[in-house]
Protein backbone atom coordinates (compact mmCIF):
# COMPACT_ATOMS: atom_id res chain seq x y z
CA UNK A 1 0.00 0.00 0.00
CA UNK A 2 0.97 3.43 -0.69
CA UNK A 3 2.54 5.23 1.92
CA UNK A 4 -0.29 7.85 3.01
CA UNK A 5 1.37 11.52 2.68
CA UNK A 6 2.67 10.03 -0.72
CA UNK A 7 -0.87 9.09 -1.85
CA UNK A 8 -1.71 12.93 -0.32
CA UNK A 9 0.87 14.79 -2.06
CA UNK A 10 -0.41 13.42 -5.21
CA UNK A 11 -4.14 14.25 -4.38
CA UNK A 12 -3.09 17.91 -3.97
CA UNK A 13 -1.18 17.98 -7.13
CA UNK A 14 -3.15 16.05 -9.01
CA UNK A 15 -1.60 13.58 -10.09
CA UNK A 16 -4.22 11.10 -7.68
CA UNK A 17 -7.91 10.82 -7.63
CA UNK A 18 -8.99 11.66 -4.14
CA UNK A 19 -11.19 8.53 -4.54
CA UNK A 20 -8.28 6.46 -3.67
CA UNK A 21 -7.74 8.39 -0.33
CA UNK A 22 -11.49 7.34 0.76
CA UNK A 23 -10.77 3.41 -0.85
CA UNK A 24 -8.06 3.11 1.14
CA UNK A 25 -10.56 2.92 3.87
CA UNK A 26 -12.20 -0.39 4.46
CA UNK A 27 -15.04 1.05 6.11
CA UNK A 28 -15.58 3.82 3.39
CA UNK A 29 -15.39 1.09 0.70
CA UNK A 30 -18.27 -0.84 3.01
CA UNK A 31 -20.68 2.09 2.56
CA UNK A 32 -19.79 3.28 -1.03
CA UNK A 33 -18.51 6.68 -0.42
CA UNK A 34 -17.52 9.01 -3.27
CA UNK A 35 -15.80 12.21 -3.44
CA UNK A 36 -16.63 15.35 -5.73
CA UNK A 37 -13.46 17.42 -6.42
CA UNK A 38 -14.29 20.35 -7.76
CA UNK A 39 -11.08 22.57 -7.22
CA UNK A 40 -10.18 22.22 -4.04
CA UNK A 41 -13.85 22.02 -2.24
CA UNK A 42 -14.44 18.63 -2.08
CA UNK A 43 -18.50 17.76 -2.07
CA UNK A 44 -18.30 13.78 -0.32
CA UNK A 45 -21.64 11.42 -1.60
CA UNK A 46 -23.06 8.07 -0.23
CA UNK A 47 -25.13 7.14 -3.23
CA UNK A 48 -27.91 5.07 -2.21
CA UNK A 49 -27.99 1.24 -1.92
CA UNK A 50 -29.72 -1.42 0.39
CA UNK A 51 -27.20 -1.99 3.04
CA UNK A 52 -27.84 1.85 4.38
CA UNK A 53 -31.21 1.44 4.88
CA UNK A 54 -32.57 1.51 8.81
CA UNK A 55 -36.22 2.03 8.21
CA UNK A 56 -37.73 -0.46 5.49
CA UNK A 57 -41.12 1.19 5.55
CA UNK A 58 -40.39 4.61 5.04
CA UNK A 59 -37.65 3.54 3.42
CA UNK A 60 -35.09 5.78 5.12
CA UNK A 61 -31.15 5.63 5.77
CA UNK A 62 -29.82 4.27 8.74
CA UNK A 63 -29.11 6.91 10.97
CA UNK A 64 -25.47 5.42 11.73
CA UNK A 65 -24.54 5.24 8.24
CA UNK A 66 -25.46 8.93 7.76
CA UNK A 67 -23.11 9.42 10.78
CA UNK A 68 -20.41 7.06 9.90
CA UNK A 69 -20.66 8.65 5.76
CA UNK A 70 -20.08 12.02 8.09
CA UNK A 71 -17.19 10.97 10.24
CA UNK A 72 -15.09 9.97 7.20
CA UNK A 73 -15.90 12.62 5.43
CA UNK A 74 -14.24 14.93 8.03
CA UNK A 75 -11.62 11.90 8.73
CA UNK A 76 -10.66 12.45 4.83
CA UNK A 77 -11.06 16.45 4.89
CA UNK A 78 -8.57 16.80 7.87
CA UNK A 79 -6.30 14.99 6.52
CA UNK A 80 -5.98 17.01 3.77
CA UNK A 81 -4.81 19.62 5.98
CA UNK A 82 -2.31 18.32 7.37
CA UNK A 83 1.36 18.94 7.16
CA UNK A 84 2.62 15.52 8.32
CA UNK A 85 -0.57 13.28 7.76
CA UNK A 86 -1.69 10.74 9.90
CA UNK A 87 -5.12 9.18 10.43
CA UNK A 88 -6.79 11.49 12.62
CA UNK A 89 -8.26 9.42 15.98
CA UNK A 90 -12.32 10.40 16.55
CA UNK A 91 -12.75 11.95 20.38
CA UNK A 92 -15.84 12.83 20.21
CA UNK A 93 -18.51 13.01 17.19
CA UNK A 94 -22.26 14.86 17.89
CA UNK A 95 -24.75 14.93 15.41
CA UNK A 96 -27.97 16.55 15.04
CA UNK A 97 -30.96 14.39 13.11
CA UNK A 98 -33.23 17.50 11.44
CA UNK A 99 -35.19 15.38 8.69
CA UNK A 100 -35.53 12.12 7.81
CA UNK A 101 -32.87 10.84 5.55
CA UNK A 102 -34.79 9.07 2.65
CA UNK A 103 -33.76 6.49 0.44
CA UNK A 104 -31.95 8.98 -1.87
CA UNK A 105 -28.13 10.06 -2.69
CA UNK A 106 -26.52 12.29 0.39
CA UNK A 107 -23.89 14.79 0.39
CA UNK A 108 -21.65 16.20 2.97
CA UNK A 109 -19.03 18.98 3.18
CA UNK A 110 -17.03 19.65 6.35
CA UNK A 111 -16.04 23.12 7.24
CA UNK A 112 -12.73 23.08 9.54
CA UNK A 113 -13.49 25.61 12.89
CA UNK A 114 -9.74 25.25 14.36
CA UNK A 115 -6.89 22.93 13.35
CA UNK A 116 -4.90 23.16 16.04
CA UNK A 117 -1.40 21.22 16.59
CA UNK A 118 -3.31 18.41 18.20
CA UNK A 119 -6.41 18.93 18.09
CA UNK A 120 -9.47 19.70 15.22
CA UNK A 121 -12.47 20.59 15.37
CA UNK A 122 -15.00 20.29 12.56
CA UNK A 123 -18.54 20.98 11.43
CA UNK A 124 -20.01 18.46 9.09
CA UNK A 125 -23.42 19.38 7.44
CA UNK A 126 -25.48 16.69 4.94
CA UNK A 127 -28.44 16.86 2.35
CA UNK A 128 -30.03 15.29 -0.26
CA UNK A 129 -32.11 18.03 -1.99
CA UNK A 130 -30.31 20.93 -1.31
CA UNK A 131 -27.36 22.12 1.47
CA UNK A 132 -29.83 24.53 2.01
CA UNK A 133 -32.12 22.02 3.71
CA UNK A 134 -29.40 19.88 5.76
CA UNK A 135 -30.68 16.60 7.28
CA UNK A 136 -28.23 16.42 9.37
CA UNK A 137 -25.49 18.58 10.82
CA UNK A 138 -22.49 16.83 13.16
CA UNK A 139 -19.56 18.69 14.97
CA UNK A 140 -16.67 16.16 15.92
CA UNK A 141 -12.82 16.43 17.85
CA UNK A 142 -10.41 14.64 16.70
CA UNK A 143 -6.69 13.82 17.97
CA UNK A 144 -4.26 15.13 15.18
CA UNK A 145 -0.95 13.45 17.19
CA UNK A 146 -0.47 11.17 19.77
CA UNK A 147 2.69 12.82 20.84
CA UNK A 148 3.33 13.42 24.46
CA UNK A 149 2.59 16.86 25.51
CA UNK A 150 5.74 19.01 26.25
CA UNK A 151 6.05 18.54 30.09
CA UNK A 152 4.41 21.57 31.90
CA UNK A 153 6.87 23.08 34.38
CA UNK A 154 6.19 26.37 36.68
CA UNK B 1 -52.10 -7.24 29.01
CA UNK B 2 -49.14 -8.51 31.06
CA UNK B 3 -45.61 -9.73 29.92
CA UNK B 4 -46.04 -13.57 30.68
CA UNK B 5 -49.37 -13.21 28.54
CA UNK B 6 -47.56 -12.06 25.57
CA UNK B 7 -45.69 -14.99 23.31
CA UNK B 8 -42.82 -12.86 22.42
CA UNK B 9 -40.33 -11.50 24.72
CA UNK B 10 -38.70 -8.20 24.69
CA UNK B 11 -35.68 -9.86 23.29
CA UNK B 12 -37.58 -11.68 20.75
CA UNK B 13 -39.06 -8.36 19.33
CA UNK B 14 -35.68 -6.91 19.17
CA UNK B 15 -34.65 -9.85 16.70
CA UNK B 16 -37.08 -9.52 14.78
CA UNK B 17 -36.56 -5.39 14.31
CA UNK B 18 -33.06 -6.29 13.99
CA UNK B 19 -33.79 -8.44 10.80
CA UNK B 20 -35.92 -5.59 9.12
CA UNK B 21 -33.33 -2.91 9.61
CA UNK B 22 -31.06 -4.04 6.85
CA UNK B 23 -28.00 -1.76 7.47
CA UNK B 24 -27.65 -3.18 11.34
CA UNK B 25 -27.90 -6.52 9.43
CA UNK B 26 -24.80 -6.10 7.47
CA UNK B 27 -23.26 -4.93 10.34
CA UNK B 28 -23.39 -8.27 12.07
CA UNK B 29 -25.40 -6.83 14.85
CA UNK B 30 -26.55 -9.82 17.48
CA UNK B 31 -28.78 -9.08 20.34
CA UNK B 32 -27.58 -10.50 23.50
CA UNK B 33 -30.25 -9.29 26.22
CA UNK B 34 -33.07 -6.87 25.99
CA UNK B 35 -35.05 -6.00 29.27
CA UNK B 36 -37.50 -3.41 29.75
CA UNK B 37 -33.90 -2.09 31.75
CA UNK B 38 -31.59 -2.01 29.43
CA UNK B 39 -30.43 -3.34 25.80
CA UNK B 40 -27.37 -5.30 24.96
CA UNK B 41 -25.95 -5.89 21.28
CA UNK B 42 -22.82 -7.14 19.51
CA UNK B 43 -20.36 -6.54 17.11
CA UNK B 44 -17.42 -8.82 15.53
CA UNK B 45 -14.85 -7.28 14.44
CA UNK B 46 -14.62 -7.52 10.44
CA UNK B 47 -12.09 -6.53 8.02
CA UNK B 48 -14.68 -4.69 6.07
CA UNK B 49 -15.81 -2.26 8.90
CA UNK B 50 -11.77 -1.07 9.79
CA UNK B 51 -11.48 2.42 9.78
CA UNK B 52 -7.45 3.40 9.69
CA UNK B 53 -6.08 0.37 7.39
CA UNK B 54 -2.79 0.93 9.42
CA UNK B 55 -3.55 -0.52 12.70
CA UNK B 56 -7.26 -2.12 12.06
CA UNK B 57 -8.93 -0.81 14.41
CA UNK B 58 -12.57 -0.64 13.59
CA UNK B 59 -14.30 2.62 12.19
CA UNK B 60 -15.93 5.17 14.83
CA UNK B 61 -18.89 5.30 12.24
CA UNK B 62 -19.68 1.51 12.64
CA UNK B 63 -19.75 1.69 16.66
CA UNK B 64 -21.69 4.68 16.47
CA UNK B 65 -24.13 2.74 14.10
CA UNK B 66 -24.28 -0.04 16.68
CA UNK B 67 -25.10 2.18 19.66
CA UNK B 68 -27.88 4.04 17.95
CA UNK B 69 -29.26 1.43 17.05
CA UNK B 70 -29.21 -0.08 21.06
CA UNK B 71 -30.34 3.10 21.43
CA UNK B 72 -33.62 3.04 19.62
CA UNK B 73 -34.21 -0.87 21.11
CA UNK B 74 -33.64 0.47 24.32
CA UNK B 75 -37.00 2.29 24.44
CA UNK B 76 -38.69 -0.21 22.41
CA UNK B 77 -37.91 -2.22 25.48
CA UNK B 78 -38.88 0.01 28.05
CA UNK B 79 -42.28 0.83 26.50
CA UNK B 80 -42.70 -3.29 25.87
CA UNK B 81 -44.98 -4.61 24.30
CA UNK B 82 -46.53 -0.79 22.87
CA UNK B 83 -44.55 -0.59 19.43
CA UNK B 84 -43.55 3.17 18.40
CA UNK B 85 -41.41 4.72 16.02
CA UNK B 86 -38.27 6.80 17.72
CA UNK B 87 -36.38 8.93 15.25
CA UNK B 88 -32.90 9.99 16.60
CA UNK B 89 -32.67 13.61 17.99
CA UNK B 90 -29.49 14.13 18.89
CA UNK B 91 -26.42 11.76 19.60
CA UNK B 92 -23.08 12.36 20.99
CA UNK B 93 -20.43 9.59 21.67
CA UNK B 94 -16.93 10.15 23.08
CA UNK B 95 -14.38 8.15 21.78
CA UNK B 96 -12.46 7.03 24.98
CA UNK B 97 -9.61 4.77 23.64
CA UNK B 98 -9.08 2.48 20.22
CA UNK B 99 -10.61 -1.07 20.66
CA UNK B 100 -8.27 -3.91 19.94
CA UNK B 101 -7.93 -5.00 16.38
CA UNK B 102 -9.91 -8.39 15.80
CA UNK B 103 -11.70 -8.15 19.07
CA UNK B 104 -16.00 -8.03 19.41
CA UNK B 105 -17.59 -5.07 20.30
CA UNK B 106 -20.73 -4.61 23.30
CA UNK B 107 -22.81 -2.34 24.09
CA UNK B 108 -25.37 -1.21 26.26
CA UNK B 109 -28.03 0.74 26.31
CA UNK B 110 -30.56 1.97 28.79
CA UNK B 111 -33.65 4.61 28.75
CA UNK B 112 -33.03 6.37 31.52
CA UNK B 113 -36.18 8.76 31.38
CA UNK B 114 -39.16 8.67 29.00
CA UNK B 115 -41.43 12.04 28.96
CA UNK B 116 -44.45 12.35 26.74
CA UNK B 117 -42.59 13.34 23.72
CA UNK B 118 -38.52 12.04 24.16
CA UNK B 119 -37.00 10.23 25.19
CA UNK B 120 -33.48 9.86 26.80
CA UNK B 121 -31.02 7.48 26.68
CA UNK B 122 -27.34 6.18 27.91
CA UNK B 123 -24.96 3.60 26.13
CA UNK B 124 -21.60 2.24 27.04
CA UNK B 125 -19.32 0.47 24.53
CA UNK B 126 -16.56 -2.41 25.57
CA UNK B 127 -14.24 -4.59 23.66
CA UNK B 128 -16.39 -8.34 24.35
CA UNK B 129 -14.48 -9.67 27.49
CA UNK B 130 -13.49 -6.04 28.88
CA UNK B 131 -16.42 -4.88 30.87
CA UNK B 132 -14.46 -2.64 33.26
CA UNK B 133 -12.87 -0.60 30.92
CA UNK B 134 -15.62 1.27 28.04
CA UNK B 135 -14.06 2.13 24.54
CA UNK B 136 -17.15 4.42 23.84
CA UNK B 137 -19.63 6.02 25.67
CA UNK B 138 -22.70 8.10 24.41
CA UNK B 139 -25.43 10.53 25.28
CA UNK B 140 -28.78 10.76 23.03
CA UNK B 141 -32.24 12.38 22.81
CA UNK B 142 -34.95 10.44 20.75
CA UNK B 143 -38.51 11.60 19.93
CA UNK B 144 -41.58 9.21 20.26
CA UNK B 145 -43.92 8.76 17.35
CA UNK B 146 -47.29 6.94 18.02
CA UNK B 147 -48.56 5.12 15.79
CA UNK B 148 -52.47 5.64 15.48
CA UNK B 149 -55.47 3.44 14.69
CA UNK B 150 -55.16 3.82 11.61
CA UNK B 151 -51.56 2.44 11.20
CA UNK B 152 -49.98 5.94 10.47
CA UNK B 153 -47.78 7.93 12.17
CA UNK B 154 -48.45 10.98 14.23
CA UNK B 155 -46.04 13.59 16.31
CA UNK B 156 -43.64 15.30 14.59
Amino acid sequence: MKALKTLIDECRSGKADYQALIDRVPYARFLGIQVLAQGDELTFVLPKHDNLIGNPTLPALHGGAVAGFMEQAAIIFILLQMGEPKVPKTIDFTIDYLRAGLFRDTYAECSVTRLGRRIANVHISAWQKNRQEPITIARAHFLLSDDASPEITG
Amino acid sequence: MTEKTLPYTPKDLCNRFLESVRHSAVLGLEVISATPESVRLRMPWRDDLVGNPDTGVMHGGAIFAMMDQAGGMAITCRNFPTFEITPTIDFRVDHLRSPEKGKAVVCEATCYRLTTHVAFVSVTTWEEGGDDEPIATGLATYTRLKINKAGTMVGR
